[in-house]
């Protein structure tokens, strides 16, 4: 009799603890106690952010995106919502990202000669060779590049850093626990006279390496931040340098990035503004947090857009006219794009007004 | 003692009709799996989401997909259908009285009843794993395994993995085994168990796809199910695989603690 009191209670314990265990799974992880380290005075963590050369690490990363942007083909990992992607780097330029999109996955290699690309839902590779002239020209690699900075809070933060650091008020506030390392909070807030949308930058600051390990972008009239980047788990220090060889699949289709521009640009709508705005020419207006971008697209491209892609845009911009003319005007909680009937297009971080004052400019 | 009664369960499982007609239909589903994608031939294969993308000319994923599909539905109904031939089948033919009865703990009992599920299920999933090797590479070919993330692992590599996706799949298939059987522990009814199973697991699958509900969907076995594709990957992240099988194991612990209270309470 009492020893089938103690398994019921044994069996009853089972049935609690899987209870617990499922909420405990339920719950999100906590950010923990903030970690106690000594003083560090703002311009002397903004100098070590600029000068850190990020060594080889390999780590995850979550991508939490609140923007409210419409879900780009090419960039899955940066529509609304959490995505995460991992990334690998020896420190020397060599890189593997690994974005998985479902049950999918893009994987881009740099070799330091060649980087692959390659993307498990349509079996194919693409393959861009590195010019052996040192300019940027090559269009891949600043896309790459690009989806780097999209994914990478390091590179991030230093980019957002180096523009803006003349611009902002640089405060320490406090401290964080990321990716269980202990980190700086740095927090950038722009200067009263920047006419912006964003509240403010805190980017987490590793302690002992100096290096970024998150960026949160927060904007005015919001607690939660519109946008964070940042390492879920890294581990420093040498990769296996397997990690960044890459041999295309036996059966997997290998083009160049030349063919894959033409065939996307025929698909994809967004292919030519995005094309306008990486253009030969975008010109800057203004300095700091409330820079603008504006470029024209030339006037062929903007009569070529397919139907099906001008209700896309509609569905996602407001009719806007003024003095300047008359366009549709594209907001995110962090970015604001002006796109005018007649090919002119403005862009930054600042509120509409700013894009209607800048627009005219455009040449 | 223990492995005597472990024995004769597995024994008297085999010995049913039934199990043998499940395992040979489990059977037949790599084998429909590599033919219908061999004869869909160049054309139909390379495109579309997940694994059914890479696939082609590439055998060895055969038995991770066909296992990866199967458990979303085919998988939880044998292991449902186990789950209910142990108790409540027992008991529908007066058997479980005597078993119930016998100078044996009821704990033990849940036991045997539960290590036969266990013993079955990596069986079964043995079995389709292995024909699925067997059949994608005879209909695809073979050369090493191809992942998700472009690389190709060598063929010894690509075994470890499928070892290792059979031993996640099967870990699944008990979870959700040890909620039929305290199920099964409640009714005479065999056809009750398999009935409230199915429609968990298909009632969990339809939350699971509404967005306002992403506060629920922690709390559903079948929430883990995608996350386990990740053996595909490489380098394979372990974070997903790790929470699916934590998820499952509550599961697990939930059922194995409803049956033995149930069956200690039970009248002979």
């Amino acid at each position: 009799m009492n020893k089938r009191k103690v398994t019921l209670a044994v069996a009853t314990a089972g049935v609690l603890t899987g209870a617990a265990g499922l909420s405990l799974l339920a719950m999100p992880a906590g950010a923990g106690q903030p970690p106690s380290l000594p003083d560090i005075a703002p311009e002397a963590l903004v100098e070590q952010v600029m000068t850190v050369k990020p060594g080889a690490f390999g780590g995850t990363v979550e991508v939490d995106n609140k923007l409210g942007l419409p879900a780009i083909a090419e960039i899955p990992q940066l529509a609304d919502g959490k995505h995460s992607g991992r990334i690998w780097t020896d420190g020397t330029g060599k890189l593997r990202l690994a974005l998985p999109n479902g049950q999918s996955e893009q994987t881009i290699v740099d070799d330091g000669k060649t980087t692959w690309s390659w993307n498990s839902q349509t079996n194919e590779v693409t393959k861009s060779e590195h010019k052996a002239d040192p300019k940027p020209e090559n269009k891949d690699q600043d896309k790459n590049s690009a989806e780097q900075k999209a994914i990478d809070p390091a590179t991030a933060a230093k980019e957002i850093v180096t523009m803006t650091k003349e611009f902002s008020e640089i405060s320490v506030d406090g401290t964080a626990r990321v990716a269980n390392r202990a980190a700086y909070e740095l927090v950038l807030t722009p200067k009263p006279t920047e006419k912006t949308l964003i509240r403010e930058v805190r980017i987490a600051v590793d302690s002992e390496l100096k290096m970024p390990l998150r960026v949160a972008v927060l904007t005015n009239g919001t607690a939660e931040p519109a946008g964070t980047v940042g390492f879920t788990q890294i581990n420093v220090g040498p990769q296996d340098p397997k990690l960044f060889e890459f041999t295309p699949p036996a059966n997997a289709k290998v083009t160049t990035p030349e063919a894959k521009e033409a065939e996307s640009r025929e698909k994809l709508p967004e292919a030519g503004l995005e094309a306008a705005l990486h253009g030969k020419d975008p010109q800057i207006f203004g300095t700091g947090w409330d820079s603008v971008i504006g470029a024209r697209i030339p006037a062929e491209a903007m009569t070529q857009v397919p139907a099906e892609a001008q209700g896309l845009v509609d569905r996602f911009t407001k009719k806007v006219s003024g003095s300047w003319g008359s366009g549709n005007l594209f907001t995110t909680k962090v970015a604001t794009i002006l796109i005018a009937d007649d090919g002119r297009v403005v862009a930054g971080a600042v509120p509409e007004q700013v894009l209607f004052d800048t627009i005219g400019q455009v040449k | 003692m223990i492995t005597r009664q472990f024995g004769s369960e597995v024994r008297w499982m085999l010995r049913r009709p039934r199990t043998l007609i499940g395992l040979f239909g489990l059977v037949l589903v790599p084998i429909i799996i590599s033919f219908g994608i061999w004869t869909a031939g160049e054309d139909g294969g390379g495109g579309g989401p997940g694994l059914g993308a890479i696939i082609q000319g590439n055998g060895m994923v055969v038995p991770i997909f066909t296992l990866f599909l199967s458990l979303n539905l085919l998988l939880p109904l044998v292991a449902s259908i186990w789950a209910a031939d142990g108790l409540a089948g027992e008991a529908q033919h007066g058997t479980l009285r005597g078993l119930l009865v016998a100078p044996v703990s009821r704990v033990r009992l849940l036991f045997v009843k539960l290590f036969g599920l266990t013993a079955m299920s990596l069986f079964a999933v043995t079995l389709m794993a292995v024909v699925g090797i067997i059949a994608g590479t005879a209909f695809l070919g073979m050369n090493g395994m191809m992942t998700l993330s472009g690389t190709t692992l060598s063929t010894g590599e690509g075994l470890l993995r499928i070892a290792f996706f059979i031993v996640l799949v099967t870990f699944q298939m008990v979870s959700i085994g040890a909620v039929a059987l305290a199920v099964s522990s409640t009714t005479e009814h065999p056809l009750v168990v398999q009935a409230a199973t199915m429609t968990t697991i298909i009632v969990f699958q339809v939350l699971g796809q509404f967005p306002s509900l992403d506060w629920l969907h922690p709390f559903l076995i079948t929430t883990g199910f995608p996350g386990l594709v990740d053996v595909m990957r490489d380098p394979m992240p372990l974070n997903q695989i790790w929470d699916s099988t934590l998820l499952a194991g509550c599961y697990l612990l939930i059922g194995t603690g409803l049956a033995a209270m149930r069956l200690i309470t039970k009248d002979s």
